[in-house]
């Protein structure tokens, strides 16, 4: 009895435990380092695509940028004053009297 | 007792049933422009899908914002040596316009291509034009297939799938069956 009890549960752990085992081998359930930071082919499909329909050759040699212009005044304008003075750095505090103070007891 | 034993038997056949892969669970995707559906394929399982969209790109030396269309790429999860891109481009009308367009590729996709066949033949029931050859990127040779498929009005997709050296070759068979389930939206 106990033979015939063992053999068949035997089998079925085996089977149960190699199914999971089989599942945890799966390895696409957890995507750690296939993110998209680098997908040159995707990225080069956009290029292709903002390329397209210009005749530009991107080896060619563009004519440089001119540099920027001096400024017509020389030196550049003083920085304007702001109309509203700004705040003491330091105030005394406000000496107001609390609005609830302990009364005497009264008799 | 032994119903019950008889009953976890088939409990842990059923698993391995089931550890069984199916046989086809493809996920259809569509790509739309502007609203409009153009075309559809199915994603094959586990496989990752990056749809993207219509927006300006900017070359820095260039300095010209341009508006790039979407462009859809799909690769295995776990494996980097096969890619799958999509695009409609906006302003490419006809198979003719198309081969123009990618004869720029080796600028970007591939490096120093060549291509080993050109042939027309039918997907989704439209009319395209195959061009298949080999180049490298990234100094890894790989292999491309650039594909042009005539879209009803005035429309055209741009599938380019590319096996780099070293990939699994029955990854080619994967990249067929997306082909052969390419179809314009009605």
């Amino acid at each position: 009895m106990t033979r015939r009890f063992i053999k068949p549960s035997v089998l079925a752990l085996g089977l149960g435990a190699s199914s999971l085992l089989l599942t945890a081998c799966d390895g696409v359930s957890v995507g750690v380092g296939v993110g998209y930071g680098y997908d040159p082919f995707y990225d080069s499909m956009l290029w292709n695509d903002y390329y397209h329909d210009v005749d530009v050759d991107i080896d060619v040699n563009r004519p440089v940028r001119p540099d920027r212009p001096n400024r017509p005044g020389g030196q550049p304008p003083t920085r304007p004053r702001p109309p509203v003075a700004k705040p003491p750095v330091t105030r005394p505090p406000a000496a107001r009297p609390p609005i609830h103070r302990p009364a005497p007891r009264r008799r | 007792m032994r119903i019950i034993l008889n009953s976890a038997l088939a409990a842990c056949a059923g698993m391995w049933l089931a550890c069984i892969p199916p046989a086809s669970a493809d996920t259809p995707v569509t790509y739309t422009d502007d609203g409009r559906a153009l075309f559809r394929f199915d994603v094959p399982d586990f496989w990752t899908l990056r749809t993207g969209g219509i927006r300006e790109i900017e070359d820095t030396q260039l300095g010209d914002p341009r508006a790039v269309a979407r462009v859809m790429g799909m690769r295995p999860v776990t494996d980097d040596n096969v890619w799958m891109g999509f695009v409609s481009p906006n302003g490419v009308k006809s198979i003719a316009d198309g081969l123009r367009y990618l004869e720029d590729i080796d600028k970007f996709l591939v490096k120093e291509p060549t291509v080993t066949s050109t042939s027309d033949r039918r997907i989704g029931g439209l009319p395209a034009r195959v061009i298949r050859g080999t180049g490298n990127r990234d100094g890894r040779g790989v292999n491309f297939t650039a594909t042009v498929i005539d879209l009803p009005r005035d429309r055209v997709a741009i599938v380019v799938a590319i096996l780099r050296n070293g990939a699994d070759p029955a990854y080619a068979d994967t990249l067929n069956a997306v082909f052969a389930s390419f179809q314009p939206a009605r």
